[in-house]
Formats: C-alpha cells, sequence, structure tokens
C-alpha cells in the first residue's frame, strides 16, 4: 500500500519573492523512512506542508507513485500526517480522534470500532479511549497524533517534528517505537527534524536543507562521513574544517592551510587541479599520543581544554600551526587522559579528509 | 499560617474596590429599585400614602396584549441575533484568517465604520433606503420586478434589518477572537484524514467556535430586546415592544410602578434565555465549563 514520492524541482515564493523552498528535487522511495534535516527556516516544513497539500507549489511537481498531485487537495491525498502540536481535536475523545479518518472514509462502524481497538493497542492506548486530549501526558497524545494517522493505512505517513516537545527519555523510546512500526507497516515515512541525532538514529536517507535548497541527500553513513559541502559537514556533528590552496608535496597532492602545515588530500582527489579548497575532518579520526612518541605526525598541538564525556573525551587542541581543532579519543581509562597544557601529537588517515564544495 | 494568604487577598481586593462600587452604584441599586418600585402602588417621593401591591404583575399576567409585546420583542430578538450571526460568522471568518495585514486592517474598519455615526442617523438612513417611495423599492419598480411596493418598512422586517445593521459588529468582534485562537493546523488534520472543507467546518471550526457563538448571540440578543430608538423609527409605532411599552408608561401615563414591572419582565426574559441558551449549547458541544 506504501507509495514512492517524487518531488520535482518544486519550488515555493512567497508574496514579496521569500524563496522558503527553491527548487527542490528528491525521491523518496517505497517503504523508506525518510528525513528532511536542517535549521529552522531552511523549508524542510514548508516541502512537508507541500507534500501534504498544505501549500500549493510556485514551481516544480510532486508525483506519487508516478500520478501527478501537484494540484490535488490535501483531503484526497490519502497520507497520514502527525504534527508538531500533534493537533489532536480537543473536543473529541482519543477513540472519535482516533475513528476520524475512517469516519470520512463512510466505513462502516463494526469495522472502524475493529480498526480504532487495534490502532490504540498498537501504541498501548488501550483503556484511554473516552479521555479527551487534554487530560493526557505528552507522551500519549503523541501516541493518539500516531494512531490517528496511521489507521486509516496511508499511502505515506508525514511527520513535522513529532518528538520535539517530548523530553529526552521519552523522546528515545518514542523514537524507537516509530522506527519499529515504519519498519512493521512498511510505511514510506517522511520525517521532518532539526535534530541531527535523531535524524541520524532512525533515517534510511535524509536530505538536510539549508536556505530551501538541499545541500546533500544520502544515507547517514553518507551525510555523516561524506558530507558533500561546508554546510553539512558543519552542521551534523562536531568538525573540524580547513581551507587553504592547493600545493603539492612528497606523498601526492596537498593543501597549505596557513603557517605551514600542509595536509595530505585523499588519493582519491586529483593531483592536477589548482586553487582554493575546504575539507572536513571528524574529531574521532583524529588519534592523539603524548608529544614525541609520533615523529611522522601529521600535526602537533597544545591540549587547551579537556571536555569528558563519560564515553569519550573531546580535546580542544592548539596546533603549532595557530589552527584550533576538536579531536575526539574514546575513553580508554584515566591513564590516557590528556590534562591542559600537555604537548600532543596528531595522526589521522589522508582518506579521512573530505573535500567539500563551499 | 493560613492567615498570610488571606490578607494579601484582601490588599488586592482595594483594587477591586472601584468597578465593585461602580457596579453596586449604578447596576444592582437601580436594579433593586426597580424591584422595589414594581411591587409598589405609587411612587414614594411624590405620593404620601404608598404600600406593596402585585397588582402590576397581575395585569401583565391577565392581559393577552402584555404576552403578545413581550413574544413581539423576544421574536425580533430572536430573528436579529439568527441574521447578524448568518451574516457576522463568514465575515468573522474571513477576518481570523485573513494573512494580509493590510486586508484584516480594512475589515476591520469596515466592520467598526458604522459604529462611528450615530443610531439614529443611522436609522434615519435605513428609512431612505426601505420606505415605500425609498431607494429599494423605487429601484425595484423602474426595473419592473415588482409592481406594488414591498412593505419593508413599518413592520417587523424593517426593524429586524436596522437592529442587524447595528449589532452585527458585536458578532463579527467576539467571533474574530474565537476563530482567530482555533489552532489552523486542527483544521489541517482533519483535512489530512480526509474531510472535505465543508466537513472539516462541520466537524472541527464550527464546534470549537460554540463559545464565541454563545457569546456573540447572548450579546446581541440583549441588546436588540432591550433596543429602543430603530424599533421606534422603523416600527413607526405599528410595532410595540416592552421598551416602547416601557418608555409609554413613564413619559405618557406616568406608571412608573407598572414600567418597573414590565422592565422587569425583560429582565427576566433576558435572563431565562441566557441560562437557557447556555445550557442548551453547553450539552451540544460538550463542554461542560460554559455552563
Amino acid at each position: 500500500m506504501s507509495a514512492s514520492i517524487e518531488i520535482a524541482g518544486v519550488s515555493k515564493i512567497y508574496d514579496g519573492g521569500v524563496r522558503a523552498v527553491d527548487a527542490v528535487a528528491m525521491d523518496i522511495r517505497q517503504g523508506e523512512f525518510f528525513s528532511l534535516l536542517g535549521p529552522s527556516g531552511c523549508g524542510k516544513t514548508t516541502t512537508l506542508r507541500m507534500i501534504a497539500g498544505f501549500e500549493a507549489p510556485s514551481a516544480g511537481a510532486i508525483r506519487v507513485d508516478g500520478t501527478d498531485i501537484t494540484h490535488l487537495p490535501a483531503h484526497k491525498r490519502d497520507m497520514g500526517m502527525v504534527f508538531q502540536n500533534y493537533a489532536l481535536f480537543p473536543h473529541r475523545s482519543v477513540q472519535e480522534n482516533v475513528a476520524f479518518g475512517l469516519r470520512m472514509r463512510r466505513i462502516d462502524k463494526a469495522t472502524i470500532a475493529a480498526k480504532v481497538k487495534a490502532a490504540l493497542a498498537m501504541v498501548e492506548l488501550t483503556g484511554m479511549e473516552d479521555r479527551r486530549p487534554g487530560q493526557l501526558s505528552g507522551g500519549q497524545q503523541q501516541r493518539v497524533a500516531l494512531a490517528r494517522a496511521i489507521v486509516i493505512e496511508p499511502r505515506v505517513l508525514l511527520c513535522d517534528e513529532p518528538l520535539g516537545a517530548l523530553d529526552k527519555k521519552l523522546r528515545q523510546q518514542m523514537q524507537f517505537e516509530l522506527k519499529q512500526l515504519q519498519k512493521a507497516l512498511g510505511l514510506t515515512l517522511v520525517f521532518v527534524t532539526h535534530d541531527q541525532e535523531e535524524a541520524l538514529a532512525m533515517s534510511d536517507r535524509i536530505a538536510v536543507m539549508n536556505g530551501g535548497r538541499v545541500e546533500q541527500i544520502g544515507t547517514p553513513v553518507e551525510i555523516y562521513d561524506r558530507p558533500t559541502t561546508r554546510f553539512v559537514a558543519d552542521f551534523i556533528g562536531d568538525t573540524n574544517i580547513f581551507r587553504g590552496e592547493r600545493a603539492a608535496t612528497t606523498s601526492g597532492s596537498g593543501l597549505a592551510v596557513g603557517n605551514g602545515l600542509v595536509l595530505t588530500l585523499p588519493a582519491s582527489v586529483s593531483a592536477e587541479a589548482t586553487g582554493v579548497l575546504s575539507v572536513a575532518l571528524r574529531p574521532e579520526k583524529i588519534r592523539l599520543t603524548a608529544a614525541g612518541q609520533s615523529p611522522s605526525a601529521c600535526a602537533h598541538g597544545q591540549v587547551e581544554s579537556t571536555n569528558f564525556l563519560g564515553g569519550a573525551v573531546l580535546y580542544r587542541i592548539a596546533l603549532t600551526s595557530g589552527h584550533r581543532i576538536l579531536a575526539q579519543q574514546p575513553n580508554a581509562g584515566t591513564s590516557s587522559l590528556f590534562a591542559p597544557g600537555n604537548l600532543v601529537a596528531l595522526d589521522w588517515d589522508p582518506s579521512d579528509l573530505v573535500v567539500l564544495r563551499d | 499560617m493560613s492567615l498570610a494568604p488571606a490578607i494579601r487577598m484582601n490588599g488586592l481586593a482595594f483594587f477591586i474596590l472601584p468597578s465593585a462600587l461602580l457596579f453596586a452604584l449604578f447596576f444592582f441599586l437601580p436594579i433593586g429599585l426597580m424591584a422595589v418600585m414594581s411591587l409598589l402602588t405609587g411612587n414614594p417621593v411624590v405620593a404620601p400614602n404608598v404600600a406593596f401591591t402585585t397588582r402590576h404583575y397581575a395585569r401583565i399576567a391577565d392581559d393577552p396584549y402584555y404576552f403578545e409585546v413581550i413574544w413581539t420583542t423576544i421574536r425580533i430578538g430572536l430573528w436579529t441575533t439568527l441574521a447578524a450571526l448568518a451574516i457576522g460568522y463568514p465575515l468573522a471568518h474571513w477576518m481570523a484568517r485573513i494573512k494580509s495585514r493590510a486586508g484584516h486592517a480594512l475589515l476591520l474598519m469596515a466592520v467598526l465604520a458604522p459604529m462611528l455615526t450615530g443610531i439614529v442617523v443611522r436609522t434615519f438612513a435605513w428609512m431612505a433606503l426601505l420606505s415605500d417611495k425609498g431607494v429599494i423599492n423605487q429601484t425595484l419598480q423602474s426595473l419592473g420586478l415588482v409592481s406594488q411596493p414591498l412593505k419593508l418598512m413599518y413592520n417587523e422586517t424593517g426593524i429586524v434589518i436596522g437592529l442587524v445593521h447595528i449589532y452585527v459588529p458585536f458578532m463579527v468582534l467576539t467571533l474574530t477572537g474565537v476563530i482567530g485562537r482555533i489552532d489552523e493546523r486542527l483544521e489541517q488534520a482533519a483535512e489530512n484524514l480526509g474531510a472535505s472543507p465543508l466537513r472539516t467546518f462541520l466537524e472541527v471550526t464550527l464546534p470549537l467556535s460554540l463559545p464565541g457563538i454563545l457569546a456573540g448571540s447572548l450579546l446581541v440578543f440583549a441588546l436588540a430586546i432591550s433596543a429602543y430608538v430603530t424599533p421606534i423609527l422603523l416600527g413607526g409605532f405599528q410595532i410595540m415592544t416592552l421598551p416602547i411599552l416601557i418608555y409609554q408608561q413613564i413619559s405618557a401615563n406616568f406608571n412608573i410602578g407598572f414600567a418597573a414591572a414590565l422592565g422587569m419582565v425583560l429582565l427576566l426574559v433576558s435572563f431565562v434565555l441566557v441560562v437557557a441558551y447556555n445550557h442548551v449549547l453547553g450539552r451540544v458541544s460538550g463542554q461542560r465549563d460554559l455552563q
């Protein structure tokens, strides 16, 4: 029953010329957990609202299973949606909220009752049928909203920051449950979030958006390990970004980033190219050793601050070249910790440097 | 221990004092006096021998004419409320949901503009439109749509038209506040679940705006049944309503006791209808806190 969605060159230009969404193109596959990730105002919610039919695109087309639905009214799209504030009907009971979509489809009462019961059981809300939304906790309201959206067996489930209002523990539990449910039902799910950890943990693929445009589409691993733009590298997780002029080195092509520091570029980068380039290096790809033990180190520096994260330690290090970078080490015991002021050598695999588009 | 909050409450209570005094002086005192007067044989200020009596109420109860007047007053009130609601609701919905600030300002001005002119002036303007030789009848006749002028004035239709024009702003302003507070995402959720725009309105917007419908209707009804100028001018003394009758009893018959009794009846009618309406709508919308 699940469907694929094709978003072809969709733009949304508001009165006054603001381009909320700018020529966005993405193919969302059947049964896929697809996240739209970006900071507020990046156009992710507007994109979702255009898929739902609450806003009309200024240009481009939206197709579901190959059928153009760009101008189909929202109530004929057969999509479930979970709103950021849940948007439960306050004047109706939990049962009536969940039954609403089925009632609109003119299904007979016995079937509705059975389906509502099953949906409420699925989200573990059996026994809450007659409560009003105002009498439920945030997590329970969230489950009602989810039950209301999936009980109509939609072709697509749309979620607009559905977990945003929950505290961290409940949020992680709901992430897990939502993912389980999506898998079990084989739902095509489009998930809007500004929380990168949430997107990385749940998605099959992520579209990172910025300023109304899609910066990169890829699996969580691709997005994290192989960001293609400076924005993506910066937005997802902690990262060190170096910018410099291309320079030849003994071992291949390099990048002079200033004050004598020359980074060896990955072998995949063509040696002939010249000009200015940005590269990203994740903090956890850096290996730290005490100064002097690794003479062939990529760089040297001094620990400025130590941030103990529990499972890992995050160091802020001032390189001898003047660059300040982050390096993260697994917590391998107190004996291996560095203190502020320690001199350290930094090592990394050149293939961990990711070349970015600006 | 429990004294501290009580003292704080008393301190704050001083701020309510001016409005409480005002309310007592100009609301409860006059109504109390009116209630007393309705039970007296004459005016105690000018007449030496006054006694308590129920004869004013007996007179109202015995004569079907007064029932007719009361029923006419209520009928005019109901029609005015219904018409104001029918005209005011779409306008209020439009105003509550319009995106452009300029559009909102224009609508608000259009709604408020009639309130800047006196009721008498506006009523005379309606007379110029509605009379047998008025703009509407002349136009209809010259177009050959009617042979005889339509009776638009000196009847209840004329009074209702005039009252609706005056009281629609009260309805619109009350409704706009309530409709504006309904989260649009609730309507979107309904559409997303397959409800057509009409179903969405009936299932979500309308029930959630019931408190506004209730408040606006009560306001307009109360104002309409106590209206005096418009029923006189547009009814031309052909239609007798309670406020006109009360005024006649005071100014022409100098029967203050009977006028007071009629006033109490008007008050009672409003009160009973307010309670009944509240109860019914509260039950329909399932919002018990309205009662």
